[in-house]
């Protein structure tokens, strides 16, 4: 029986022989992946659970069991694990490492030391994060966006919450440098880049805003920890500075970062939707070009997040401006995706079932994006729970989802095993329910005022933080079980093949399953477009050992 | 660019010009501010720090002959230039809230 | 692991051979790869001179005035010092590439030294600032000094970013002497020199932040009163 990548593997500092020793050491890109899924998804669980707790005081008006300190550290708990430590690690750290590679041909990423180093990094900013929770006064009250002056004056462990969010952000530079080289230099000979499957191409413009927005951020916090310790100024009103400063620099990196977190969904997307759809993807061009767009008009909007900070009109006219422009080519790669399936043969599994969720709910969370994307909507919008609702549609229902529809579709790939796909189904429609009950409401209650961060409320808004709470365990039901799921798959499941969904893109060529260390027997010659189908069926097939074509 | 053949003297040349250059440029930098373009010695500085810039990119950094590598790097630089146009540029001149400011009132200076 | 590598050759349907670019031994990647970091590093100081630029455009002629007392002639020298210190390691990657390791490890040193003395410049710099008041949480930086915010703004900039800069240039040290370890070891040689090379590079990114923080901060009170913008 041949080897696959848990058998055996490369390690960074000699050969251990223990299997934990291969794990804690190994290079490999796939088990790096599966090392960053396995913390970043019990990160995710406790961010949930915070959640949970902050939705059950939430539940009624008043104090129950936790004061308005507790909640003001509970949110900004939440919020720092699900950005800084699962969402924006997130699909690239999970899917860019295990499948990218794979889909162009290469052995590995072009620094798979690197690629180790920076596993351990990611792993040294959550201890930093998680230990902010133990010490003096724990974790910090600021939210995550630590503006300023509050961070600066709060006593709570504001400084490490920012050296942990810098520590990361160096995680997330390393490996969008990594993924950059990698996609410029290892594509499998004849691969241009329009021959690029588009979940490469989502992963490509990822890495350019990991490589140039992280930075900004980076120095942010920097700045942040020099003003709190050495009194430099910079955001200081007593000695000049500006606090709105901080919000500029902070939102610099932070807009371009939620680019970041969905341009690698979209390219999920892009590969679900023709693979189960049996049919050629619409407009590759368009869907790859707007991968690009988005990431470098991502870079021109983040004034959007300050509108009620006192920017002049003119600047706010020019970030609104901006900020309708780079929902275009969003707007394209949807028309491109239905398009897709339009008279294609639809197959109606799990993966499938996510990505069609996500397209309904994600276009809920662009188009409430572009309501306050209008400055006099948002003026009174701003900070309520209408902009906390349009967020978590877009990164929950959207990003987390597609991450979700990943997982579904490439689990066969990492695991050489099926999951039961009719209990995955009923899992996603448990969590789709539940999450629309539990976000729904709240686009109401912020246009009716609801303020967002509140640990108390007036009573009129009660219902919908009662309908929110029943969404919210409903949602955390589904979740359980869709894991659950996958367990019992991974441990008992059926036997996979190497492509189980009849798809065309490379990875779905390895000779066994699950795929052998060094990847694909022999790095194929590319002479043909990544989604090539001819009546439901693909076209180009592959002699396994000598990856020649043979159709 | 091909590393194993190494033109020593030629490239020895090129530094060594090259040093010249900045030297020179650093001493303008020092007697621009009494030579010329005095009222706008910050653009004159600036200028004079893209010029040297510019050197040690091509020749130093070898970022002639690089096409891949220029397009990054004339891609990151339009990045922060354009970072500080809009929000310097756009934001500031048109400072709407000055007289109320605390830290622009020029009274609390 | 790199000097055993044999790359793979694919064949398309023509039977033409092709080959096969891997991660191991690929000099360009690598250098692809530093300069990638390079421009985070922009990025970084990016954001710094856009703090300053901001304030600077608040406080025109405090920049000024808190420009002209420091030390340009210090700073001048340092400048010319790190300049040479450019030379010392382009040349000493030079000599690498055509064979003359022992004239590259001696370059290296030289470097070494250079930027050791411009560390030594700063110290001696920042110890007249303090002496006169103008430090980090000291007399006139504290919030209740009676100097305008425009100047206190300038200062706090300056310190940060000049800060920041000399620990890059420790780390430059740092890295420098790792350098000459690996080629002790034999691990960098004229043929498989990319280490050298992006040492260098970061040298030269090192110099180039510098290129711009010392006019910034040195010589925009140079000259007249009005000296400014």
């Amino acid at each position: 029986m041949s080897k696959n990548y848990f058998d055996e593997t490369h390690c960074a500092i000699g050969h251990p022989k223990s299997t934990f020793m291969q794990w804690m050491l190994t290079i490999d890109h796939k088990r790096i992946g599966i090392m960053y899924a396995a913390v970043m998804f019990t990160f995710f669980f406790v961010a949930v659970f915070v959640a949970l707790a902050m939705r059950l005081e939430l539940f009624a008006p008043g104090a129950q069991y936790m004061d308005g300190d507790t909640f003001n550290q509970a949110f900004t708990l939440h919020g720092v694990i699900m950005i800084f430590l699962f969402i924006i690690p997130g699909i690239p750290a999970i899917f860019g490492n295990i499948v990218m590679p794979l889909m162009i041909g290469a052995k590995d990423v072009s620094f798979p030391r690197l690629n180790w180093f920076t596993f351990w990094l990611y792993i040294a900013g959550c201890i930093i994060a998680l230990a902010s929770l133990f010490i003096g006064e724990g974790v910090a009250d600021t939210g995550w966006t630590f503006y300023a002056p509050y961070s600066m004056q709060t006593g709570t462990n504001v400084i490490m919450a920012l050296v942990a969010a810098f520590v990361l952000g160096f995680a997330s530079i390393l490996t969008g440098l990594n993924f950059l080289v990698t996609i410029h230099r290892l594509r499998a000979p004849g691969m241009t880049f329009f021959k690029m499957p588009l979940f490469v191409w989502g992963i490509y413009a990822t890495a350019w805003i990991q490589l140039l927005a992280t930075p900004v951020v980076g120095i942010t916090l920097v700045l942040a920890i020099l003003e709190k310790y050495f009194g430099i100024g910079i955001f200081d009103p007593a000695k000049g500075g500006d606090p709105v400063l901080f919000q500029h620099l902070f939102w610099i990196y932070s807009h371009p970062a939620v680019y970041l977190m969905i341009l690698p969904a979209f390219g999920i997307m892009s590969e679900i939707i023709p693979t189960f759809s049996r049919k050629e993807v619409f407009g590759y061009r368009t869907i790859a070009l707007s991968s690009a767009s988005i990431a470098g008009i991502g870079y021109l909007v983040w004034g959007h997040h300050l509108y009620t900070s006192g920017m002049s009109d003119i600047a706010k006219s020019v970030f609104s401006f901006l900020t309708f422009f780079v929902a275009i080519p969003t707007g394209v790669k949807f028309y491109d995706w239905v398009a897709t399936m339009y008279q294609g043969k639809i197959v109606l599994k799990a993966p499938m079932m996510w990505a069609l969720g996500t397209i309904i709910t994600f276009a809920i969370g662009g188009i409430t994006g572009v309501t306050i994307t209008m400055i006099g909507a948002d003026i009174h919008l701003q900070d309520t729970y209408y902009t906390v609702a349009h967020f978590h549609y877009a990164i929950l229902a959207g990003v987390v989802w597609l991450l979700f529809a990943g997982m579904h579709y490439w689990f066969p790939l990492v695991t050489g095993r099926m999951y039961d796909d009719v209990k995955a189904k009923m899992a996603f429609y448990i969590q789709f329910i539940g999450f629309n009950l539990l976000w729904f409401p709240m686009f109401i209650a912020g246009y009716y005022g609801m303020p967002r961060r509140y640990f108390d409320y007036l009573p009129e808004f009660e219902v919908y933080h009662q309908i929110a709470f029943v969404g919210g365990v409903m949602t955390l039901v589904g979740m359980v079980y869709m894991f659950w799921i996958f367990y019992k798959g991974w441990t008992s499941g059926e036997k996979a093949t190497p492509n189980p969904w009849g798809a065309t893109t490379l990875e779905w060529h390895l000779p066994t399953s699950p795929p052998p260390l060094e990847n694909h027997s022999k790095v194929p010659y590319v002479d043909f477009d990544p989604y090539e189908y001819h009546h439901g069926e693909p076209v180009v097939k592959f002699n396994y050992e000598t990856m020649q074509r043979i159709d | 660019m091909d590393t194993n053949t190494v033109n020593y003297q030629e490239e020895k040349k090129v530094y060594y010009k090259v040093l010249v250059g900045l030297l020179l440029l650093t001493a303008v930098t020092f007697v621009q501010p009494h030579m010329f373009l005095a009222e706008s010695t910050f653009l004159a500085q600036m200028l004079i720090a893209v010029v040297k810039a510019y050197l040690i990119l091509i020749y130093y950094m070898h970022l002639k002959g690089e096409k891949l590598i220029g397009a990054m790097v004339w891609f990151a630089l339009a990045l922060v230039t354009v970072f500080f146009v809009i929000v310097i540029g756009i934001d500031v001149s048109h400072f709407q809230f000055g007289a109320e400011s605390h830290i622009t009132a020029p009274a609390a200076n | 692991m790199g000097h055993e590598y044999v790359p793979e050759i694919a064949t398309d349907r023509d039977g033409n051979q092709h080959e096969v670019q891997g991660w191991q031994g690929d000099f360009y990647g690598g250098k692809l790869g530093f300069w990638l970091f390079m421009l985070t590093e922009v990025m970084m100081f990016g954001a710094m001179f856009l703090a300053l630029a901001y304030y600077n455009s608040l406080h025109g002629q405090d920049f000024i005035d808190a420009s002209a007392t420091l030390n340009r002639w210090l700073g001048g020298f340092n400048t010319v010092i790190l300049l040479i210190s450019a030379l010392t390691m382009g040349l000493g990657l030079l000599k690498m590439r055509a064979g003359d390791v022992k004239g590259a490890k001696l370059m290296i040193w030289a470097t070494i030294i250079l930027a050791a003395i411009f560390l030594g410049v700063k110290a001696v710099e920042w110890t007249m600032e303090y002496n006169h008041g103008i430090f980090l949480m000291h007399d006139k930086l504290l919030p209740e000094s009676s100097l305008p915010f425009g100047q206190k703004l300038f200062f706090g900039l300056y310190f940060s970013m000049t800060g920041l800069h000399g620990f890059h240039i420790i780390i430059g040290i740092g890295i420098m002497l790792w350098l000459l370890k690996r080629i002790n070891a034999g691990k960098v040689t004229p043929e498989h020199h990319i280490l050298h090379w992006n040492i260098a590079l970061y040298w030269d990114i090192v110099h180039l932040i510098w290129v711009f923080v010392f006019p910034y901060f040195y010589m925009i009170g140079a000259g007249g009163a009005t000296g400014g913008h």
